[in-house]
């Protein structure tokens, strides 16, 4: 199938237009336009998955590792001496971002089943939730910069909107914090951009400015000619096509000599090699989306203010754009950034994976429990990935994974309590166990799988991350051996919020704060189980039956790791 | 004796050809001038019913400058009356936008409250004055003397005075005070600079090779000195710290589509004249540091006063004070890409502006207010007005989509490229700040949509039905940006095909 990574991006953003040009008298049509086109993106990014090619080993920056790739020139234009500029519309998977776009279709399809209380200003509402849709599924697909970006930014409007207009009663403070802080992130991003794209031409688009003589020969042999002319300086400078490219620019041999951030890395800003600070730019710029210590402040407000589906897609998916954002970018551009930094990057996972669990003992809020729990979770991605080993990437990549179906589940389950009884406090509930079995079998379900318990996914990807974390010293020594066992602290911790909150709200002789929530407390309703018994059965598959996942990303991560890899140099 | 007559004679023979062929140049400014009288003349003979009039000469004027500027396109250089002028295409881009600027002005004022309809098209003063200021930012675009950089500048300014302090209300009067005196102060500081660089050079022409030589030979304090006062008056226009202050007085007092006008034409023309002096100085005087601390300071004063700001029109005096310090930018970096970031920057600023003060008219007319406050709840009882605003807002902050953020990623991307040659610190912090001020700009932005949507809408009957005319030109307006988003390399080509050198 043709452009089924475009299906996939601009059936939201279609049925968005529609519910804009829906009239209120339909009202009800809102939810359906909704739900059938994510549902229809859910579809196409499941048969993008089945049809996806697990075995492709080929280099992590080369454009043949890519499937259902689209390219087209977006646009382009002359900077005079200085060569020209181009834009491609240019999207496509790997092994990398199969499984983010997967989680993304399924969060927002689900998040949109959750938004069926919406009642204020519904066209509004669904409207912008489908304009956050396209721009969250492009985010993981563009491999263009400035597409990536514009997808990056524009994220922030719509969910600033959402936050704003149907959150809680912080809900202005809360949406523009999310907004500015978000932006601070963007702009150390865009600092980054602008500097890489200067740096980083296009080979094949150069060829042609050029005029090489390329007959007879493949794509590669071209590239290989036109690098080999860059170097020596054959090519005019004029004649160079600079390229926004996201893989041109994580290869080395794609930066033009003497530019700001090539590879010789002789420039320097603040005394620091340029290529390191533009690593760390990218990282900052990234760290403060995941979010991770001490970026991370902005998360709990956004949380507790965001209605429930806000919530999850937040938790679910936003999160995610951080530590996609740091592998496709910091990570692919700048490994020997990357590698100087490792153990500022494994300290400060480690510290977001403590501080962070400890700020959840500390909650009296149910909401924001989770919410810390999150940026708990959150610094095991850092701490996988600053191992730099197949084991801690492929961890870090899983651990975005599970993260997204068990806290989708977390925030799902406390908006079911929130509907009932608007009142979040852990203090006000007691023994919730009698009154509402089932809906706290599938708390227990979810406290079990965050906190790590084997069989559920959470624990493959922790476990893996400490593997990963481990190995480190022995194999590359990019971070210390004594970051993963304090890290394991972070589990232990873990399990004590988790079931001492089940303690408190679900154990015991039934007790609640106000009487007026005795009628209004129900079990589980029908629309509630549609939502949560496909995430536990996937959280049980992928704890159970980890390949399903590790297969889709394998291959793309050893070519990964060889290349960030500084033994492999 | 008799051969020197002879001479003159000769001489006042070429001269007098000169001025007849530098005419034949100058068919819009002859226009202006043309409609300007028009306009005083119908106001005196017509007694009743004359804003049909009005409304037609101006726009037709207006549209029809537009048009000869637009005929007169050719990438060469031309230079009339000896040198006093140099018209390239960079000028006849601007005269283009301006005229743009005149006619959006008067849409403005069509669509204006009562009381504006009432100033514009009443009586003639308003338009004239707006003729004239045009008149005059036709020439500053043009310049290449600075007694007629003094000249033009005056006749700007004197317009803008008169526009300001027109009406007999205690408010404008007072702003339109202030800014005169603070616009003489500058004038006279300005003149004083150029009377150093007269004394350094003999000579007031920017181009000439005695300038040039000139101002080599100078030891650099003396020189600084100078260069710094002339810069005072052009920071006045630009509206550049420290020169500042008058704007947010006067944009709040002026009526909307007045300070439309002068929150982009004024400061357009100001720049191009900043451009030039920075372009026609030698590369031993360094511009660097005096311009980058201009630009830092106005950027950041600029959008710090704005955070605390009551009423739109005031805020957006201090975001067009912080804008100002990022057209400066495209001047620091003194390269080819920097002079076309600026002016696409420039460009687009202009249409957001217009953009943002034709909105803020629309909602001013049904509250009769321009407080951010007053426009609580507006977006959802008007959503394609309140949407329409937001892009705006959105493209003043610059970020995509839409062409703000090219704007900014052109201007930004030129000063890297600066930076990377000549890896000069004060590039650096101006990089580093200019993108910081962008989060801080965005702060006092979304009120607007704060206001628009979060708000509920107050309940004093106030009639909010939008009328189609509105959404039509809003939407006309709003457009550009983002085509030019989408489609940026559309301008960028055209400012490729732009003479820079004058």
């Amino acid at each position: 199938m043709a452009h089924l990574l475009s299906f996939i991006v601009f059936i939201p953003l279609v049925g968005g237009l529609l519910v804009l040009l829906t009239p209120k008298t339909y009202e009800y049509l809102y939810k359906v336009v909704t739900l059938s086109s994510l549902g229809l993106t859910l579809l196409l990014s499941i048969y993008l998955v089945a049809g996806f090619d697990t075995g492709l080993q080929e280099a992590i920056n080369t454009e043949q590792q890519l499937q259902f790739a689209e390219k087209a020139d977006w646009f382009s234009f002359s900077l005079g001496s200085l060569g020209e500029i181009s834009v491609d519309y240019f999207l496509g998977v790997d092994g990398i971002n199969v499984t983010m776009l997967v989680l993304a279709a399924l969060v927002l399809f689900i998040g949109a089943i959750s938004s069926w209380n919406i009642k204020k200003h519904q066209k509004g509402y669904f409207g912008l939730y489908l304009l956050l849709s396209t721009s969250v599924l492009g985010c993981f697909v563009a491999l263009d910069f400035f597409l990536f970006y514009l997808f990056f930014e524009f994220m922030l409007l719509p969910m600033y909107f959402l936050i704003g207009i149907w959150g809680g009663p912080r809900k202005e403070y809360a949406a523009i914090k999310f907004f500015l802080y978000t932006l601070v992130g963007s702009v150390f991003i865009l600092i980054v951009m602008i500097g890489l794209y200067n740096s980083v031409y296009d080979p094949l688009k150069t060829a042609e400015a050029a005029n090489l003589s390329v007959s007879g020969m493949n794509t590669e042999q071209i590239i290989e000619a036109v690098q080999q002319q860059v170097e020596s300086g054959a090519i005019a400078k004029e004649d160079l096509v600079k390229s926004f490219n996201m893989l041109h620019m994580a290869n080395d041999a794609n930066y033009i000599p003497g530019s700001f951030l090539d590879k010789a890395g002789l420039s320097t800003v603040f005394g620091q090699p340029a290529r390191w600070i533009a690593f760390l730019a990218l990282l900052i710029g990234f760290a403060i989306k995941l979010p991770s210590f001490p970026f991370h402040t902005w998360l709990p407000d956004a949380h507790v203010e965001a209605p429930t589906p806000i919530s999850v897609v937040l938790a679910g998916i936003l999160l995610k754009i951080g530590g996609y954002g740091i592998i496709r970018t910091a990570y692919a551009m700048f490994p020997d950034g990357a590698y100087h930094y490792a153990w500022l990057i494994g300290f400060v996972g480690i510290f977001s994976i403590i501080y962070g669990a400890m700020n959840a003992l500390a909650q009296k809020d149910l909401k924001k429990l989770i919410a810390y729990s999150s940026v708990s979770h959150m610094g095991f991605v850092l701490l996988g990935l600053s191992a730099m080993t197949v084991e801690g990437i492929s961890g870090a990549m899983y651990q975005m994974f599970s993260h997204g179906l068990i806290s989708a589940m977390l925030f799902l389950l406390v908006g079911v309590l929130y509907d009932r009884t608007h009142d979040r406090m852990i203090e006000n509930y007691g023994g919730l166990a009698s009154q509402l079995p089932k809906f706290t079998v599938f708390v227990t379900i979810a406290f079990f799988a965050s906190l790590g318990l084997p069989g559920f996914s959470g624990f493959v990807a922790e476990l893996t991350v400490f593997i990963g974390a481990f190995k480190s010293e022995a194999t590359n020594g990019a971070i210390p051996f004594w970051m993963p066992i304090v890290g394991t602290l972070g589990l232990i911790l873990g399990a004590g919020y988790y079931l001492w909150t089940l303690q408190r709200m679900f154990m015991g002789k039934f007790w609640v704060k106000d009487k007026h929530w005795l009628s209004t407390l129900k079990d589980l309703e029908l629309r509630e189980y549609i939502m949560l018994v496909p995430l536990v059965a996937l959280t049980l598959l992928f704890g159970i039956y980890p390949a399903l996942l590790f297969d889709l990303i394998n291959a793309s991560v050893i070519s990964f790791v060889d290349h960030i890899s500084p033994l492999a140099k | 004796m008799r051969a020197v007559l002879a001479q003159q004679n000769i001489s006042l023979t070429n001269f007098l050809n000169q001025v007849a062929e530098g005419l034949g140049y100058l068919q819009p400014e002859i226009t202006l001038v043309a409609t300007l009288i028009l306009l005083l003349l119908f106001d005196l003979i017509f007694k009743k019913n004359k804003a049909f009039g009005f409304t037609a000469i101006a726009s037709i004027g207006f549209a029809l400058v537009g048009v000869l500027a637009l005929l007169q396109w050719s990438s060469e250089t031309v230079s009339l009356f000896g040198g006093m002028l140099s018209l390239t295409n960079f000028s006849l881009l601007l005269k283009v936008a301006f005229s743009f600027g005149g006619l959006v002005t008067l849409l403005i004022a069509w669509r204006g409250k009562d009381e504006i309809k009432a100033e514009f098209f009443k009586s003639g003063e308003t338009l004239i004055m707006l003729a004239a200021l045009l008149l005059g930012a036709f020439f500053m675009t043009m310049t290449m003397n600075l007694l007629l950089v003094y000249v033009s500048i005056e006749l700007v300014s004197i317009a803008s005075y008169i526009l300001t302090g027109l009406t007999g209300d205690r408010k404008r009067s007072e702003a339109g005070i202030k800014y005169l005196i603070f616009g003489a102060a500058s004038s006279a500081i300005m003149l004083y600079g150029m009377s150093w660089l007269y004394g350094f050079t003999g000579t007031l022409q920017l181009d000439s090779d005695s300038f040039y030589a000139g101002l080599t030979a100078v030891p650099m304090l003396p020189l600084i000195i100078a260069m710094v006062l002339t810069l005072a008056g052009f920071l006045f226009k630009l509206g550049a710290f420290p020169l500042h202050i008058w704007s947010p007085d006067v944009y709040e007092a002026t009526p909307t589509p007045t300070v439309a006008m002068f929150s982009a034409i004024p400061k357009l023309a100001a720049l191009t004249i900043v451009f030039r002096l920075v372009q026609l100085t030698p590369d031993t005087f360094d511009w660097v540091p005096i311009l980058t601390i201009v630009a830092i300071a106005s950027m950041t004063v600029g959008n710090f006063s704005a955070l605390w700001q009551k009423d739109a029109k005031r805020m957006l005096a201090y975001s067009s004070i912080a804008h100002a310090g990022f057209l400066l930018v495209g001047i620091i970096t003194h390269s080819e890409t920097g002079n076309e970031a600026m002016l696409f920057y420039g460009l687009v600023y202009l249409i957001m502006n217009f953009a943002a003060f034709f909105l803020i008219n629309q909602f001013e007319s049904i509250t009769g207010s321009t407080k951010i406050d007053s426009l609580k709840g507006l977006g959802r009882s008007m959503p394609f007005a309140g949407v329409l605003m937001v892009l705006v807002m959105v493209s003043l902050t610059g970020l995509p989509p839409t062409a703000g953020f090219n704007a900014k990623l052109y201007i930004f991307s030129a000063l890297w490229e600066a930076f990377g040659q000549q890896e000069n610190s004060w590039l650096l912090w101006l990089f580093i700040f200019g993108l910081f001020n962008t989060v801080v700009s965005l702060f006092y932005y979304l009120k607007i949509p704060y206001m628009l949507f979060f708000k509920e809408l107050q309940p004093n009957g106030i009639q909010t039905k939008g009328r189609s005319a509105d959404y039509i030109i809003g939407t006309l307006l709003v457009l550009p940006l983002l085509l030019l988003f989408f489609r940026s390399d559309w301008f960028v080509d055209l400012m490729n095909t732009i003479n820079f050198v004058f």
